[in-house]
């Protein structure tokens, strides 16, 4: 995929999250001018990016969106949630398109079906919204009728709101850059004040315009002000050139055209840089910012290759108003990768945290210098005393610097949570409507913070815990009104630091858990026996719903019944290092706990030996080390197990399971780890116990991937590669 | 000062009136409601400089310097 693309898809994907985010708010909102602005612009900048990468077909669906919200702004249609799911599906559909075009880098075929199927949707959501010609606002009428001699090609109205003058815009100034404007009015509003009255710094103006420009110039030239114009293309307008630049902006770009095409190798490389420069500046000024980069990337290319060639065709391309696509072969396609991956694969980092690794590097240096320092030293006649204490300093120096740069480092990779947060809402209003249980999602510590993995890893389990609460947890209407609560049920989704760990938190309001059903199902599907059951403290009950093959669900829905549990969430949750838990507060809702580690690539680990060789085990998961008598460990079937405070635990000979040669030097007494993972217990039988270390686990890569049983590897102090354990494969 | 008095009670909008001079023609036209405006020698005027002329529903003496004031917003001066 070109680089081009690349960019088309990672804008397009932020415009979305913005319109969402602008529409949603919008539906409880309706009259919040801002967000409606927020949504117009993000769907008007989508379709200008739809232009450039000529994906006509998804230009066409936004632009009968962006029409209806266009008649929204101009107060001509209320603000109705079925306007404001047509608008969310338009935007489902481009997001189907942009999965389709990561993965291959062409514009989807089907398309054009699928654009027409959305303008249908608006054309049926009101004959007033995407009607062609669309309806006539009175105001535009009237103009006409008051200039008949203008013959313009754009209608007007620009109000700048009250606050223009303070935010310090001049609105004759910005109305004055419109080319060719033919007939400037101020629209009849209520009626001035006393003088005395008056704030001279409230702009109450509203301004109505007749000009013979493009509809685009006009808006580039209020460009200020973007929220409070309206502009409308009249019938007779000429056509824009294929482009959609004025003629003098064209006339110039030809001139750059014909400054390249002079292939005299003297002062070549200058003349690009000023064509391209000065070509790029005028797309920029046409509001075509994505056109004009693609420009200097072309410039950049013809630059490398010492020949103007790359950049006269892009600029070709402008001309003929095609999309600029780069010039340079394609080359060998990487190895195919889910959208999703893809998509986690850039990152937007924070300068100031990029500032703080390089002012590390630099002192990095120094200590780096000081070291060499103490080398020198070393060689001189100094002491073994003198030198130890030397580099004893210098060691304490690097630990701090090393420290300060993986902490730098690790917080290049965090994320907020609102990254994952931001789109429940939308799903949950989803839901909502599917379930027909009224429910509202409150979102609290947006800005919590956690590293990358864990922030993208979180929605497929928080998606499944939010769905079982609202599904499970949350009664019908009826029933909450008989309890006394209100229609409407609320679910927090709520994070928190917490030392390291993140606290990831969905809290319902429902009925809490059906601990006597969770019990009668445990038994009827046969995940705890009957004495078990009987014998189970109340969170212990609860907790079983985490238990693999266990559902409440009396009937299969759309939205629980797709064929994972909440055994599945565990799993996620430990997939991250971290744990969930649920508790549950009878007739007053549940609270599923995610306790997460804050950055995945730091692990805590205990170095055990086990047949002659150094293995790690995640701290995380060490209950205790006890010693067993050889003699208590007894046969049970192919396996072995002790008794350990009257629980049964099966013991693993981790020189043997993973092939080591067994310590020949076997003793009467059994060194033991007891851990837990994935919900079993177990025990490993190493052959001595070593240190507790802090390392950053490399995962396992290329031939050594498919390997059982082994998580990762870090390097020892000492140079020696450690091999980290994955007990969920081991003891599962 | 680009907004200044005058003999006569002449109020004078000179050169480049930003938009602090709304405050100040404001000021000067509600002292002396009768007092006529002389923009002959403006150059350019803020919006907001314009918006108290509107609103006090005073024709200026012009044409005033600049083609714009002239052309498109002299005409919007006085149409109540």
């Amino acid at each position: 995929m070109n680089e081009f693309v690349e960019q088309f898809l990672i804008e397009c994907r932020e415009l979305i999250e913005q319109a969402t985010d602008d529409l949603l708010t919008l539906e409880g909102r309706p009259d919040d001018a801002e967000r409606l602005d927020g949504a117009f612009r993000a769907f008007h900048t989508l379709k200008g990016a739809a232009g450039i990468v000529d994906f006509d077909a998804m230009g066409r669906a936004l632009h009968a969106a962006e029409e209806v919200l266009s008649s929204l702004r101009a107060g001509a249609e209320p603000v109705t949630p079925e306007l404001i799911s047509d608008c969310l599906t338009c935007l489902d559909q481009v997001v189907q398109w942009l999965d389709a075009m990561q993965a291959d880098g062409e514009i989807p075929a089907g398309a054009d079906a699928a654009a027409e199927a959305v303008i249908q949707r608006f054309r049926r959501a009101g004959p007033a919204a995407v009607a062609t010609p669309r309806a006539p606002a009175a105001w535009r009428d009237a103009l006409i009728a008051r200039h008949p001699e203008a013959a313009a090609a754009i209608v007007l109205r620009y109000a700048p709101g009250p606050d223009a003058f303070l935010r310090g815009q001049d609105p004759l100034a910005l109305l004055a850059g419109v080319p060719d404007l033919r007939v400037l009015e101020i629209e009849d509003g209520p009626a001035w004040p006393p003088l005395e009255a008056l704030d001279p710094f409230a702009c109450r103006l509203v301004f109505l315009a007749l000009a013979g420009c493009s509809a685009e110039q006009a808006r580039a030239a209020l460009g200020a002000a973007p929220g409070e114009v309206e502009i409308l293309a009249l019938g007779a307008a000429a056509p824009e050139a294929a482009s959609g630049l004025s003629a003098t902006a064209r006339a110039v770009i030809e001139a750059q055209l014909l400054l390249l095409e002079n292939a005299e190798a003297e002062g070549l490389a200058g003349r690009m840089g000023s064509a391209g420069g000065a070509v790029a500046n005028i797309l920029r000024w046409a509001g075509r910012p994505a056109a004009a980069a693609g420009v200097e990337r072309a410039l950049a290319q013809s630059q490398a290759a010492g020949g103007p060639q790359s950049l006269s065709v892009a600029v070709g391309r402008v001309l003929a108003g095609e999309a600029i696509e780069d010039a340079a072969p394609a080359g060998p396609q990487p190895a195919e990768r889910t959208p999703a991956e893809a998509a986690a694969r850039t990152l937007r980092v924070d300068v100031e945290r990029i500032d703080a690794l390089v002012n590390l590097t630099g002192e990095l240096l120094v200590a780096k210098n000081a070291l060499g320092h103490a080398v020198s030293q070393a060689q001189g006649r100094l002491d073994t005393a003198a030198l130890a204490a030397l580099l004893k300093d210098q060691h304490a120096v690097l630990h701090r610097l090393v420290d300060d740069l993986q902490r730098s480092v690790l917080s290049i990779r965090v994320l907020q949570m609102r990254q994952v947060f931001q789109r429940f809402p939308r799903l949950v209003r989803e839901m909502v409507v599917t379930l027909g249980k009224p429910a509202h999602l409150v979102t609290e510590g947006d800005e919590t913070e956690a590293d990358k993995t864990i922030v993208e890893s979180l929605f497929e389990p928080l998606l499944h815990v939010l769905r079982n609460a609202l599904d499970h947890g949350v009664e019908s209407p009826a029933a909450r009104a008989a309890a006394g609560k209100p229609p409407a049920a609320t679910i927090t989704l709520r994070a928190r630091r917490l030392n390291d760990n993140v606290i990831v938190e969905v809290e319902d309001d429902g009925a809490g858990v059906d601990l006597a059903r969770v019990r009668a199902v445990a038994a009827q599907r046969g995940v705890a026996s009957p004495e078990a059951l009987a014998a189970m403290s109340d969170p212990e009950v609860v907790d079983l719903v985490f238990a693999a093959g266990f559902s409440t669900a009396t009937q299969v829905t759309s939205l629980s019944g797709r064929g994972v549990g909440m055994d599945a969430v565990r799993a996620a949750a430990e997939r991250l290092g971290g744990r969930v838990t649920m508790e549950s507060r009878a007739g007053a809702g549940a609270t599923v706990r995610f306790i997460l580690p804050f950055a995945v690539l730091m692990s805590r680990i205990l170095t055990v030996e086990a047949g002659g060789q150094l293995f790690g085990i995640p701290l995380e998961a060490v209950l205790e080390t006890v010693r067993v008598a050889r003699g208590d460990i007894k046969p049970v079937g192919a396996s072995r197990a002790f008794v350990l405070r009257h629980r049964t635990v099966p013991v693993i000979d981790l020189g043997q399971t993973l092939g080591a040669r067994p310590d020949p030097a076997a003793t009467d007494e059994a060194n033991i780890v007891v851990v837990s993972a994935g919900g079993h217990l177990g025990g490993l039988e190493v052959d001595r116990l070593g240190a507790r270390l802090d390392v950053m686990l490399k995962p396992m890569e290329g031939l050594l991937s498919g390997l059982a049983g082994i998580a990762g590897t870090t390097l020892l102090g000492d140079g020696r590669v450690l091999l980290v354990l994955d007990l969920q494969e081991l003891l599962g | 000062m680009t907004v200044r008095l005058a003999d006569g009670g002449v109020v004078e909008l000179v050169g480049h009136c930003p938009s602090e001079d709304a405050e100040t023609l404001l000021a000067e036209l509600i002292a002396r409601p009768d007092a006529r405006v002389d923009w002959r020698a403006c150059e350019s005027a803020h919006t907001a400089v314009i918006q108290v002329l509107i609103a006090a529903n005073v024709t200026p003496a012009g044409p005033p310097a600049d083609g714009f004031l002239a052309n498109r917003v002299e005409p919007l001066l006085n149409r109540r």
